[in-house]
């Protein structure tokens, strides 16, 4: 980092507080009833859909959307009543947000110049986010991860101790994720708070400790990542045409206290709590036919699309289409599936292969 | 305060449009006067008061006058391009006061439209003696009353800037308000001239003051004649100044004022 010492502060200096935080325009509520808190020495992943209300929130908690009702704060004040906004508060909300005739330096400059810090600090960061060789270049020329590192740069003038990103990841090559991993790990390491959003799970899987999840402006889960983790049990789908013999042979059955079997499509049916063998045994020992087995990997990236579809329980029969996909998501979504999963197989009953479709989140 | 003002006079030189700027000020001045003086406005069509006379350069210089959409369209933009290029979130989170942003931009840009005014204006003296003295023509009016009026002029471009900043605050799509302030001073107060009644209120609209200030009567009264109405009889150039610096402070006031509470999106 910098070669600034940073103010000493407490945590309780560098807390992100929301608390009922409430946006509501004419015809839709953006934000609703929000309350989470963002500790610091931590990365909190802020998720969601797109859509789900994550930046109007982080633009509530920087003071530049009014929310309807609640507050949002900031080691206990709101952003506008910070003493030292820039050197306690470093945000990058747009992807570019800059005149596209300055060059880097100029951009960079204007800002010292509010935040009142030397030229020098520019130098150092222009050097610190390799865009040195750049700087006296318009940034009408420069590529995203250019425009994403003098963003960086802009929100790190100050040296502040809380850091909000949004999607910070959009339009970075793996090796300019790979430093933003290692940034926000060593940024975060230094009891600084941060909070970056995405509606890529696998996108920030890697960095966040804790995460915050929201839905249609609401919270539907908030804590360390590892807990919601735990909290994932893997599946197993049948198609049976003896469905309800089936159910019931595995409520009797050595297992049966732990099973959930819930109905999908067209016969298929969802278990948990036994794996695929113990299910086949159980089948056979009830004289059960079963015609297909799968087992679903279980993964954060299948909770967080529970957690946040629109339409739970997740419609997900292995002869369906990907599901619902949350609002935004384009058609780069279905891309780059991950090996070594089986989930949401889009044409099993056709291929016989479990496609890949990741669909939801990517 | 001091910190968003040295900002903005880093934003405002660092693109090349300050540069763009002075040329169109010693175009418009030096250029455009020199033209006119080198024609002589007695050969204008139709004639204009002759050079030699008191009310032919007062005619002439006030010309200017009608090249105030550029300052206009310079605060303006101040105000509305960091909407257009979102770097007012970048502003905003800087500075979360607002209103210091907006007096920081009318600070600024006052300063820059009162250089932008007497470049105008000090081009255009060098145009006009140049001119008249090239041609051998006597200029009609006392070297201190031309410079007077040249000065009364310039701070006319200052206020510009400064309704501009106001306008550009109020309506903060780019082409929107660009398109009403140049809209409005080249072709709404003109088109209230025509109405019978309605140009009465003339001389308290911005243009009129305008006018007023810088003595230049010359379109109102060719409008009237032509319409056989009234000639509105416009205020004194001190009212008219005034007025204008009223108009300015509504706008200063509008401007610092109207950011507050809106989303930043």
């Amino acid at each position: 980092m910098s070669t600034r010492t940073s103010p000493a502060t407490g945590p309780e200096e560098q807390r992100i507080e929301v608390s009922g935080l409430t946006k509501r325009y004419a015809e839709v509520t953006a934000v609703e009833g929000l309350s989470f808190s963002v500790e610091p020495g931590v990365v909190t992943g802020f998720l969601g859909p797109n859509g789900a209300g994550k930046t109007t929130t982080m633009r509530m908690i920087l003071g530049l959307v009014a929310p309807t009702e609640g507050t949002a704060t900031i080691g206990g004040r709101r952003y506008a009543e910070l003493r030292r906004p820039s050197e306690t508060v470093g945000a990058v909300l747009d992807a570019s947000a800059f005149h596209p005739n300055q060059s880097a330096r100029g951009h960079l400059r204007i800002y010292a110049a509010m935040g009142g810090y030397p030229d020098s600090r520019v130098e150092e960061l222009l050097e610190q986010l390799e865009l040195r060789e750049a700087a006296h270049r318009r940034t009408r020329e420069f590529s995203t991860g250019m425009r994403q590192r003098l963003s960086l740069a802009t929100a790190l003038l100050g040296d502040p101790r809380v850091l909000l990103l949004d999607e910070p990841s959009n339009g970075l090559d793996p090796d300019g994720i790979a430093w933003l991993r290692r940034f926000l790990r060593s940024f975060a390491d230094e009891g600084r708070t941060v909070l970056v959003s995405s509606h890529v799970l696998s996108e920030v899987q890697q960095i966040v400790d804790d995460v915050v999840v929201i839905r249609r402006g609401r919270l539907v889960a908030a804590g360390p990542l590892a807990e919601l983790e735990r909290s994932t049990r893997p599946a197993v789908l049948v198609r049976s045409p003896d469905a309800e013999r089936l159910t019931a042979a595995l409520r009797a059955g050595a297992h049966g206290a732990a099973v959930s079997v819930e109905a999908a499509r067209d016969g298929w049916l969802r278990v948990r709590g036994v794996d695929s063998s113990q299910l086949a045994d159980e089948a056979a020992a009830a004289g059960v036919r079963v015609h297909e087995l799968v087992t679903e990997n279980a993964s954060l990236e299948e909770l967080f699309f529970q957690l946040t579809s629109d339409d739970p329980p997740r419609p997900q029969g292995p002869q369906e289409a990907a599901g619902p996909e949350p609002a935004g998501t384009g058609p780069a979504a279905a891309q780059s599936g991950q090996p070594g999963r089986a989930e949401r197989s889009e044409q099993s009953e056709q291929s016989e292969q479990p496609a890949q479709t990741e669909g939801s989140l990517r | 305060m001091n910190h968003v003002i040295k900002a903005e006079f880093r934003r405002l030189t660092a693109t090349r449009m300050w540069l763009w700027a002075l040329v169109a000020a010693v175009g418009f001045g030096g250029g455009l006067v020199g033209l006119l003086t080198a024609v002589g406005p007695e050969n204008f069509d139709p004639p204009m008061p002759a050079l030699e006379s008191q009310e032919g350069v007062r005619s002439l210089l006030g010309v200017l006058g009608f090249t105030v959409f550029v300052p206009a369209a310079l605060g303006t933009l101040a105000v509305t391009s960091e909407y257009r290029h979102r770097t007012a979130t970048f502003t905003f989170l800087f500075t979360p006061r607002r209103w210091q942003v907006l007096a920081g931009k009318l600070v600024t840009f006052t300063a820059g439209g009162m250089v932008y005014g007497l470049v105008l204006t000090g081009t255009a003296a060098l145009g006009l003696f140049g001119a008249a003295a090239a041609r051998g023509a006597t200029v009609g009016m006392d070297t201190a009353e031309v410079l007077l009026l040249l000065l009364r002029l310039a701070v006319t471009m200052a206020v510009y800037t400064l309704l501009g900043v106001g306008l550009g605050a109020l309506i903060r799509n780019q082409i929107v308000a660009l398109a009403v302030v140049v809209g409005y001073l080249y072709m709404g107060e003109l088109i209230l001239l025509m109405i019978p009644g309605v140009n009465i209120v003339y001389p308290l609209l911005p243009g009129g003051a305008t006018a007023s200030l810088t003595s230049f009567t010359y379109i109102a009264d060719a409008l009237a004649e032509k319409m056989s109405t009234d000639a509105a009889s416009l205020l004194s150039p001190v009212g008219g100044g005034l007025l204008l610096a009223g108009y300015a402070l509504v706008a200063a006031v509008l401007a610092v004022l109207v950011p507050m509470r809106r989303d930043v999106n």
